[in-house]
C-alpha cells in the first residue's frame, strides 16, 4: 500500500494547496512591482536584471515618497513562459495581480501573450508596462477604449512602424558607403524576412521605398523563422547580384543565416533586423562566421546616446558580464516612469499614477528621451515617440568578434541637422565584397 | 406540500440505495457538488480561472477518450478540433458579430466538418499509421494559417473577442456547466447502443463488419461527435482568453491531451476529466518551482506510469470497489459478499 | 537550379534517413513508437556542443562521447521506465512523451533555451558548377552511406541481426524458437539510440541547437516512417529521400512559400496512404500481431 499512500498524499497535498491558497503577505508598507517574461530565455533574464538594478538604486536612497512616507519597492518574479504557452502566461499575469496582489507590472515579450496578458492587466485596473512587444494594435487599443485600456504603457521597443523606417535609415546609410567606396551605379537589394505577420508589412513597405532611395529590389525571400539551412535562398541571392542583403529575422534564423553567408562568403552586405545577431553569444553562435553583419539594437557597449547611458549599460555589464538587451528597459520603466509618477501623484492608486505618467513626459532616459504620442483624434496612445532628440535607437556591427555601434554615425535626418552619438565607430565592409567589387 | 415529500422520500431512496452504496458514486457526487458551490467558499479570481481552464480542457480530454479509447483510432491530431473551433468561433465573433451562445455551437459545428475532412482518408490506416497520420493534420492547418495572414493573423491570431460572460463567477458556471453537461452527454453516448458498437470496433473490426454493422459510419460517427465536443472546448477557450492564436494547434497540445487522457485511464470518459482536474492544477501548484515546473510534470507522469500503467482512477476504482464474480455488479472493497446476490466476494 | 535542388534533396533526404531508420527500427522489433527518438538526437547534439565549447577539445572526441553516453543513457532509460510496461501500449505511448519532455526541461536547465551552434568538422564549401557545397554536407552524405552500410551487414550477415529480423517478422515464435524477445528488444534500443546519437553527431555543425529542436524533426521522421512503410528499413530510406527532395522543391520552386515545405511534405505523405495504406514497403498489420 506504500504506492497507494504516496499517490493519496499528492493528491490530498493538491487538494489542499488548491483551496488553502499561498499565503499573502500583509506587508502593507512595500510597492509590489511583478516582472514577468519568459525567465529560462535572454529575454526574461533582461527583464528581471534591469527591475532588480531599478530596485536596488531605488532602495539605496531609502524608498519612493508616498504621500508623506517613504515605501521600498519589492519585486515579483513570474515566469509567463510565453515562447511555449499563452495560457500559462495569463495565468502568471492573474497569478501576480490577484493572488501576488502586484501594485504594477512591467514585461512581456511575445506580441500574441502581451495581448492576452494586456486583457487580464486592464480586468485588474492595473499599470502594465510592456517591455518588449513592438505591435502597434497594443497601443492603438488605449486610444480605441481609452477608459478600459488606459493602464497600459509601452515601455520598450517603439513600434514596428517605426522599427521600419529605422531599418530604412540604417540600410540607405550602408548603401550609400558601398557605392561611395566601390563605385557602384545602382545597388540592388535583396530582402529576406522570415516568414511570421510581424515581418509582412515591413517586406510590402521596402518593396515600396526601394525605389524611391534609388535602390533597386532583385528579389523577396522568406525562410521559415526556425530554417536550419538557408543555403538555397543564398545561392539564390548571390545569383541575383544583390550588393545588400535586407534582412527582417526575430528568431534563430538570423544565426543560420549569419553562418551560412559568411561560410560562403556571399558578396553582400547584411543590414537590417536580426535580433539574434544583438546577442553577445551570436559570435560563438554562428562560429564566428556572422563577421560584418549589421543590425539595429538599443544598447551597444562603448556608445552613449546621453549621461545616463553610460552608468546604465556599464553596471549593467559589471553586474550580469553581457550589454543590456532592450527587454532590460524595465529598469527605465521602473526608475523613470513609474516611481517619479507615485512620487508626483502621492498615491498607488491606479488612475492618479496614469495621469501623472501622461503629465511626467518627456523625460530622459539611458536611450534618448521618452516621450508619449497621441493618435489623428488627439486621443492618447501611449506609445513611444521615435525622432532625433527622442528614441532612435542605434544601429550595431559585428567587427572581428566584438559588437560595436555604427549609427547614427553623421546622420542628417534634416536639413542643417546632423546626429553623431558619442561612441560609434565608422561601418566596415567584409574584405570579400571589396574583393569582387573593386576594379 | 405531500408531493414535495413524496419526491423527497424518492430522492432519500434513490441516495441511499443507488449512490452511497458505491465510493465511486459518492466522490462523483461530491466532486459535482464542490465544483458547483465552489465560488460561495472562495471568489478568488485565480483559483476561478484555473478550474474555468481545467473544465475547458476535461471537455477536450473526455472528447479524445471518446474517439480514441473507445474505438481504438488513435488520434495523435486532436488539436486540429481544438484549434478549428477555437479559430471558428473567433472569426465569427469578430467579423460577423455572433455573440458566444452562437459561435460556439457554429465553432463546434465547423470541428466537426474537420473530423470528417481527417476521418474519411483514416477510413483504411490502422493503429499507428492513423496516430501518426493523425499528427499531421493540424500541422498542414497551422501552415495553411500563416500563409493567410490577412484572415488569421498568422502568429498574432484573433484578437479582440467578447467574453462569455460578464464576470469570472459568470465564466465559471458557463464552463463548469457545460464541462459537466456534454461529459454526461458523452457518458451517456458510450453507455448506448452506439457506445457498445464503439467498444465492439476497438476489440475487433472484423467481427463487427462480419456482423453486418456499416463500421465506416461509425468510425466517421466517433470522429465527428468527438470533434463537435472539442471544437466547442475550442470556442470556450478562445471566448474566455479573448484571443485564439496558432498555440491552440500546436503539436504540444495534441500530445498533453494525449497524456492527459492515457494519464487518466481510457476507455472511460471520467479518467481523462479527473486526470485534467488533478494535471493541470498540479502544473499550476508547480510554480513555486518555475525552473523545474515541466519536468516535474514528466516526472510525475513518469513514476504513475510505472506503478498504473492502466491510468491512475481505473487503478484508484479498482482499490476501493470489486466486482462480485456471479452477478458482475461493483461492491465497495471492503465488503465481504456481494450486496445483491450475497456471493462471497474474495 | 536543377543541381540545387538535386543537392539539396540528397543532403536533408540522408539526414531523414539516419533518423527515420532508427525509429522504424526499433518500431519494427518492439512495436515502440518512440516519441523520444529525436530527443536522444538532441541530447546528442548537446552533448557535442558541451565537450567542444565547455571542454575545449576536438570534435571527434565529442562525437565518441554523445554516441557512448547518450547509448547508455537510453538504454537506461528504457529499462527503468518503457521495459515494466511494455504490455501496455498507450502507457508506453505516453510514457515515450514524458521522457522526451523530461530530457528536453534537463538541457533546458544545463543550457538554457538561446540558441548555440557546433563547430563543423571540416570547415569551408567547394563548388560544382556553381553550386556551393559545405564539407560538412558532403561528409554528412557519406557518413549515412557508410551507417546504412554497417547496418545492412548487421541485419543482414550477423546472428544478432538474423535475431533482431525475426522478433520483427513475429514475436511469439521467434521466442520459441529460442530468442530472448526482451533482450532482443534491449539491444535493437541501443543500436536505435545509438543510431539517433551519431545523426546528432553528424548533423549537429549544419544545424542550430535549443532544447526544442527535438520537435520538427520528430514530425518529419514520423511522416517518413509512414510513407515508408512502418518497420521496413528500405521503406524508410525510400520515404527519406522523397520527402527531402519535396522539400527541396517547394523551397526552390516557390521562395516566398519556404515555410510551407513542411505542409507540403506531410499532405504527400497523405495522398500516399490514400492510395496504399500501409504506406509503399509496408505490410498491412494482422490483428493478432
Amino acid at each position: 500500500m506504500k504506492k497507494g499512500l504516496a499517490v493519496w498524499s499528492v493528491i490530498g497535498a493538491v487538494c489542499l494547496a488548491l483551496t488553502a491558497g499561498f499565503p499573502a503577505w500583509a506587508a502593507d508598507d512595500v510597492i509590489k512591482i511583478g516582472v514577468i517574461g519568459p525567465m529560462n530565455f535572454m529575454q526574461g533574464k533582461g527583464h528581471w536584471n534591469g527591475a532588480v538594478m531599478a530596485m536596488e538604486e531605488i532602495n539605496a536612497k531609502g524608498g519612493v515618497q508616498v504621500g508623506d512616507k517613504k515605501m521600498k519597492i519589492e519585486l515579483i518574479k513570474a515566469d509567463s513562459n510565453e515562447f511555449l504557452s499563452i495560457t500559462d502566461a495569463t495565468n502568471a499575469m492573474e497569478l501576480l495581480l490577484t493572488r501576488n496582489k502586484a501594485d504594477f507590472v512591467v514585461g512581456g515579450f511575445r506580441t500574441e501573450a502581451v495581448l492576452a496578458m494586456q486583457d487580464v492587466a486592464m480586468d485588474n485596473q492595473k499599470i502594465f508596462i510592456g517591455c518588449g512587444a513592438a505591435h502597434p494594435e497594443l497601443c492603438t487599443r488605449v486610444a480605441k477604449d481609452y477608459n478600459r485600456y488606459k493602464y497600459f504603457f509601452r515601455g520598450t521597443p517603439f513600434n514596428s512602424m517605426f522599427l521600419v523606417k529605422t531599418c530604412f535609415i540604417q540600410m540607405a546609410t550602408v548603401a550609400g558607403i558601398l557605392k561611395k567606396v566601390l563605385n557602384i551605379p545602382k545597388i540592388k537589394v535583396a530582402i529576406v524576412a522570415e516568414k511570421q505577420v510581424w515581418a509582412d508589412p515591413m517586406v510590402a513597405a521596402t518593396q515600396k521605398t526601394l525605389p524611391k532611395l534609388g535602390m533597386e529590389e532583385v528579389g523577396v525571400w522568406r525562410p521559415s523563422q526556425t530554417a536550419t539551412d538557408v543555403t538555397a535562398e543564398l545561392s539564390a541571392i548571390e545569383s541575383s547580384g544583390a550588393h545588400v542583403i535586407f534582412t527582417i529575422f526575430s528568431a534563430s534564423v538570423g544565426i543560420t543565416f549569419a553562418r551560412q553567408a559568411g561560410e560562403l562568403k556571399i558578396p553582400a552586405a547584411q543590414v537590417g533586423i536580426n535580433v539574434e545577431a544583438q546577442k553577445e553569444g551570436f559570435w560563438d553562435a554562428t562560429q564566428g562566421m556572422g563577421n560584418y553583419v549589421m543590425t539595429m539594437n538599443t544598447y551597444s557597449r562603448d556608445v552613449e546616446v546621453n549621461e545616463l547611458t553610460k552608468p546604465f549599460v556599464q553596471g549593467y555589464i559589471d553586474r550580469y558580464g553581457e550589454v543590456p538587451t532592450y527587454t532590460a528597459d524595465t529598469y527605465t520603466a521602473i526608475l523613470r516612469g513609474i516611481v517619479p509618477a507615485i512620487e508626483k501623484a502621492g498615491s498607488l492608486d491606479s488612475d492618479k499614477v496614469v495621469q501623472a505618467m501622461e503629465a511626467g513626459v518627456p523625460y530622459k532616459s539611458p536611450s534618448g528621451v521618452v516621450d508619449y504620442l497621441k493618435d489623428e483624434q488627439g486621443k492618447p496612445l501611449h506609445d513611444l515617440k521615435w525622432g532625433p532628440g527622442f528614441l532612435t535607437s542605434l544601429g550595431v556591427q559585428w567587427q572581428d568578434g566584438k559588437l560595436v555601434g555604427v549609427w547614427p554615425n553623421k546622420w542628417q535626418p534634416a536639413k542643417g541637422v546632423e546626429v553623431t552619438y558619442k561612441g560609434v565607430v565608422p561601418y566596415k565592409i567584409a574584405p570579400w565584397i571589396i574583393e569582387k567589387y573593386k576594379k | 406540500m405531500g408531493l414535495f415529500w413524496f419526491y423527497a422520500r424518492r430522492g432519500y431512496r434513490v441516495v441511499r440505495n443507488e449512490v452511497l452504496v458505491l465510493p465511486s458514486r459518492v466522490i462523483l457526487v461530491l466532486f459535482v457538488m464542490t465544483l458547483l458551490l465552489l465560488p460561495l467558499f472562495t471568489q478568488d479570481a485565480y483559483t476561478l480561472r484555473i478550474l474555468i481552464l481545467t473544465s475547458i480542457f476535461a471537455i477536450l480530454a473526455a472528447s479524445w477518450d471518446l474517439l480514441s479509447g473507445y474505438t481504438g483510432q488513435l488520434n495523435f491530431g486532436h488539436a486540429l478540433f481544438f484549434g478549428v473551433g477555437a479559430y471558428t468561433a473567433a472569426l465569427l465573433n469578430l467579423y460577423v458579430h455572433i455573440p458566444p451562445w452562437g459561435s460556439i455551437p457554429l465553432g463546434g459545428l465547423a470541428a466537426v466538418l474537420a473530423g470528417l475532412v481527417i476521418g474519411i482518408p483514416c477510413l483504411r490506416l490502422r493503429g499507428t499509421y492513423l496516430a501518426l497520420t493523425t499528427l499531421a493534420f493540424p500541422i498542414i492547418l497551422m501552415g495553411i494559417i500563416f500563409a493567410l495572414p490577412g484572415i488569421t493573423g498568422g502568429e498574432l491570431g484573433v484578437s479582440g473577442l467578447t467574453r462569455l460572460s460578464h464576470s469570472r463567477i459568470g465564466d465559471y458556471y458557463i464552463s463548469v456547466g457545460l464541462m459537466l453537461v456534454l461529459c454526461t452527454v458523452m457518458w451517456k453516448i458510450t453507455d448506448s447502443n452506439t457506445g457498445i458498437i464503439f467498444h465492439a470496433i476497438r476489440e475487433d473490426e472484423v467481427a463487427v463488419r462480419a456482423a453486418g454493422i456499416n463500421t465506416t459510419r461509425y468510425k466517421l460517427l466517433a470522429f465527428s461527435l468527438s470533434g463537435f465536443f472539442a471544437g466547442i472546448s475550442g470556442g470556450l477557450y478562445a471566448h474566455f482568453m479573448r484571443i485564439a492564436g496558432p498555440s491552440t494547434l500546436e503539436v504540444s497540445m495534441s500530445f498533453t491531451v494525449v497524456i492527459w487522457a492515457i494519464f487518466g485511464g481510457i476507455v472511460t470518459i471520467y479518467g481523462p476529466v479527473g486526470a485534467v482536474f488533478i494535471l493541470f492544477p498540479m502544473l499550476e501548484f508547480f510554480r513555486f518551482w518555475p525552473e523545474y515546473r515541466t519536468l516535474m510534470f514528466a516526472g510525475v507522469v513518469l513514476l504513475i506510469l510505472l506503478y498504473m500503467p492502466e491510468g491512475i482512477l481505473p487503478w484508484i476504482r479498482d482499490k476501493i470497489e470489486v466486482e462480485c464474480p456471479r452477478c458482475k455488479i461493483r461492491n465497495v472493497a471492503t465488503r465481504k459478499t456481494c450486496r445483491i446476490c450475497t456471493a462471497s466476494l474474495d | 537550379m536543377i543541381l540545387d535542388i538535386i543537392i539539396t534533396g540528397l543532403i536533408s533526404g540522408s539526414v531523414y534517413a539516419l533518423l527515420a531508420i532508427g525509429f522504424s527500427l526499433i518500431f519494427g522489433v518492439a512495436r515502440i513508437v518512440n516519441i523520444a527518438h529525436t530527443a536522444f538526437y538532441m541530447l546528442a547534439a548537446y552533448c557535442i556542443f558541451f565537450v567542444t565549447q565547455k571542454a575545449g577539445l576536438h570534435p571527434v572526441w565529442g562525437m565518441l562521447a554523445a554516441f557512448v553516453s547518450v547509448t547508455f543513457l537510453g538504454l537506461l532509460a528504457y529499462k527503468l521506465f518503457i521495459d515494466p510496461i511494455r504490455e501496455h501500449e498507450g502507457a508506453v505511448l505516453i510514457g515515450t512523451i514524458a521522457l522526451a519532455i523530461a530530457m528536453q526541461e534537463f538541457m533546458l536547465l544545463l543550457f538554457s533555451g538561446d540558441y548555440v551552434s557546433v563547430p563543423s568538422l571540416i570547415k569551408g564549401y567547394f563548388a560544382i558548377s556553381g553550386v556551393k557545397v559545405f564539407y560538412q554536407q558532403l561528409l554528412t552524405f557519406a557518413m549515412v552511406l557508410v551507417i546504412l552500410f554497417a547496418l545492412w551487414v548487421l541485419l543482414m550477415k550477423t546472428r544478432l541481426g538474423l535475431a533482431i529480423r525475426s522478433t520483427a517478422e513475429d514475436r511469439e515464435v521467434a521466442n520459441l524458437m529460442g530468442m530472448n524477445d526482451s533482450r532482443v528488444a534491449m539491444t535493437a534500443m541501443g543500436v536505435s539510440v545509438g543510431l539517433a546519437a551519431i545523426t546528432g553527431a553528424v548533423i549537429a555543425p549544419l544545424t542550430i541547437l535549443s532544447p526544442f529542436m527535438w520537435t520538427h524533426p520528430l514530425i518529419m521522421v514520423m511522416a517518413v516512417v509512414v510513407l515508408g512503410g512502418m518497420g521496413s528499413i528500405k521503406g524508410s530510406f525510400a520515404g527519406a529521400y522523397i520527402l527531402g527532395f519535396a522539400e527541396a522543391l517547394v523551397v526552390f520552386l516557390i521562395p516566398q512559400g519556404a515555410f510551407l515545405k513542411g505542409s507540403v511534405a506531410l499532405s504527400i505523405m497523405i495522398l500516399v496512404l490514400l492510395i496504399r495504406p500501409e504506406g509503399l514497403f509496408g505490410i498491412a498489420f494482422e490483428e493478432e500481431r
